[in-house]
């Protein structure tokens, strides 16, 4: 069976009491040591070498720490591939947290740089400011409302 | 001694003063806002008062409610911790006109350091070196004047400052009216308060500081020096002591004027003096004092041997200090790495989520202080301290090394954090060689030397193996464990099916 994460896609498939797993193009054996779901623990052998894995799920995240590096992964379906999160004219939260003032509506005029909301988290403060010059074409929050990291929050006329 | 103690703090550091308090026979108060009901202070002291909203200033930040639940719960004196309002003068004030202790120094001595400008013309006349500049200026030529006669590059700083708002460095005369405009605009935000200094700005400084320790009775020992130069927006990632860069001569020079720094505002409980260091002309200027506990007061607990927080409890409660001067030494060498939320690849910006995973490493000389477990939620409301690890050994070497193998072991899933950027900054040759000033971190990264990896990007061939195996071993089953074959309903593995192809 394939799996795609993010862009890559790795194919695994039973072979005996070991697996087979394809990457790139390239194949190795990997024999699953010890498994311990609970944990998130796995202790595998990859191409003769020993690997030990921890993974956590959350829904389409994958978060996986070998050898004291941490990675976080997400499971896409192939069509998925390339879409990203913030598109053309739109001004996404760099990070999550809380709206905490915004000075522009619907409509007004905006110059390149100038401060159109402002973010805090965790004793932060940061300005969302225009990229360039125009008009606001639609506000997506408003004051106190918290976001998630790359939510839209201002659409600007294109 | 008090009977009860009120922590008016959250997280790692309530829970730290909550151990001194149980292991001095105190019953303890926490308090909480509504984003800590669940949380491991809550649960680990004698009783809790709930504050109101998860909004600091609804909660930890809200004096009368603090006083008002001190007062309820009968408990006699006050603990602020860090941050909060530990540095509050009039918060100190109405503690004790509340007829309760506040935990730190004297209201007066809060209020004599708190002001950046007041505060160094109080070390001039106490003898303590201070960076060259002028306070008290106001107009654009006096400003000029007073920078052409320091040298550029200067900083112009707010007078009422902290974390390294209202401050620019200038390197040249026709940037200076500018400067001084946005620096006090962000001032007068910030702090109410538009007064600015101007002071020679110092390159390649590292950021040395030194711990003192008083009595209510005029005992005040210094107990070494913190090396805090390895920051990022101005705060502190990786504390070590003792500094390499110190000869014992000079460690003996910071240390009396960091003792006459503190006498010079009457102070008592800890605090600490920090200084600006040139390792190159082995100078150093007095920054500010913090007249509170620090975040990275253990690595001084490990090498100088004491309990700041017992101690710091009490003095609070009139006890004498016994220890003189000579009492102490540098035992070993101590690093703590501050495990942040928070994505170096996004340029340190927060990251918040529920903890899947929070393995702590331990073993001979590793302490960690944290206040989160499995399952708590990191909200986007307060600081992102995770986790403090420290390490303690024989000499730096070891110290260095065992705190690398302990980062390794740290496992934290559900946020994204800091491990793996501190991993290598310790790797990278100017840490071991210390040579990491207050700058290093941004033009390391700036220049190449240190490269940073995106978690979402940077994945490794055995990473993605792992990712898809588990999918495939921990839903099936087939794991070979005993405890894999049960039916857990809470499997996150088992809702996964969606996303396959």
């Amino acid at each position: 069976m394939k799996t795609t994460f993010d862009t890559q896609t790795i194919e695994i498939n039973p072979s005996g009491d070991n697996y087979a797993v394809t990457l790139d193009g390239k194949t190795v054996s990997v024999q699953v040591l010890r498994a311990d779901a609970k944990r998130g623990r796995m202790d595998l052998l990859i191409d003769g070498q020993r690997v030990s894995a921890h993974v956590s799920s959350d829904l389409a995240k994958r978060w996986v720490t070998v050898d004291g590096r941490t990675s976080m992964l997400t499971k896409t379906s192939g069509a998925k591939q390339g879409v990203r999160h913030d598109y053309a004219g739109g001004l996404i939260a760099p990070m999550p947290g809380q709206v905490r003032s915004v000075s522009v509506g619907v409509g007004d005029v905006v110059k390149k740089g100038q401060t159109l909301l402002t973010m805090e988290a965790m004793k932060m403060e940061i300005r969302i400011q225009a990229l360039k010059d125009g008009v606001v074409k639609a506000m997506y929050v408003s004051q106190g409302q918290t976001v998630e990291r790359e939510q839209i929050l201002i659409e600007m006329e294109a | 001694m008090f009977n009860k103690i009120l922590i008016a703090n959250r997280g790692e550091i309530a829970i730290r003063i909550i151990r001194a308090c149980r292991e001095l026979g105190i019953q303890t108060v926490a308090v909480y806002s509504e984003a800590d009901e669940d949380s491991m202070h809550v649960h680990l002291a004698d009783e809790a008062v709930f504050l109101g909203d998860a909004a600091p200033k609804e909660s930890y930040l809200n004096a009368d409610k603090l006083i008002r639940a001190a007062l309820d719960s009968k408990a006699d004196a006050i603990h602020p911790g860090y941050g909060f309002l530990s540095e509050n003068a009039s918060f100190a004030a109405a503690v004790e006109s509340a007829h309760l202790t506040f935990i730190g120094p004297s209201a007066d001595s809060i209020r004599a350091m708190g002001d950046k400008a007041e505060s160094k013309i109080a070390m001039k006349k106490a003898g303590v070196p201070t960076v060259p500049g002028l306070e008290g200026l106001e107009s654009d030529d006096d400003f000029k004047k007073a920078a052409k006669e320091i040298g550029y590059p200067v900083l112009v700083k707010a007078a009422a400052g902290g974390g390294g708002k209202g401050m620019r460095v200038v390197s040249e005369e026709k940037e200076l009216t500018e400067a001084i405009e946005s620096a006090r605009s962000e001032a007068l935000n910030s702090f109410g308060d538009e007064r600015l200094l101007i002071e020679k700005y110092l390159a390649n400084a590292h950021h040395i500081e030194f711990q003192v320790f008083g009595d209510k009775h005029g005992n005040l020992v210094h107990l070494f020096e913190r090396e805090c130069s390895v920051q990022r927006r101005h705060q502190k990632i990786i504390e070590e002591t003792p500094s390499p860069l110190l000869t014992p001569e000079i460690r003996e020079q910071m240390g009396q004027a960091a003792v006459a720094a503190a006498k010079a505002v009457n102070y008592y409980n800890a605090g600490t003096v920090e200084f600006i260091f040139d390792p190159i002309l082995s100078s150093f200027f007095f920054l500010e004092m913090n007249t509170r506990l620090q975040v990275e007061h253990p690595i001084t607990e490990l090498v100088a041997g004491i309990d700041l927080v017992q101690w710091q409890i009490r003095i609070a409660a009139g006890e004498k200090f016994p220890f003189a001067q000579n009492h102490f030494h540098q035992h070993g060498h101590a690093i703590e790495c501050r495990v942040y939320a928070e994505d170096p690849a996004n340029g340190f910006l927060p990251s918040t989520g529920r903890l899947l995973q929070f393995i702590e490493p331990r073993g001979p000389g590793i302490r960690v202080d944290s206040g989160f477990t499995v399952g708590s939620q990191v909200t986007h409301f307060y600081d992102p301290l995770l986790a403090k690890l420290i390490v303690h050994a024989e000499n730096r070497e070891v110290a260095l090394q065992r705190m690398k193998t302990a980062l390794q072991e740290f496992v934290v899933h559900g946020v994204v954090t800091n491990i793996d950027f501190m991993q290598a900054v310790l790797r990278h040759e100017d840490f071991a060689n210390s040579r990491v000033s207050t700058r290093w971190v941004e033009s390391a990264l700036e220049s190449g030397i240190l490269l940073l990896e995106n978690p979402q990007q940077a994945v490794g061939f055995h990473h993605l193996i792992a990712a898809a195996l588990a999918d495939v071993v921990f839903v099936s089953g087939k794991a070979q464990s005993a405890v894999s074959n049960e039916t857990d309903p809470f499997n996150p593995w088992r809702k996964t099916d969606n996303y396959r192809v």
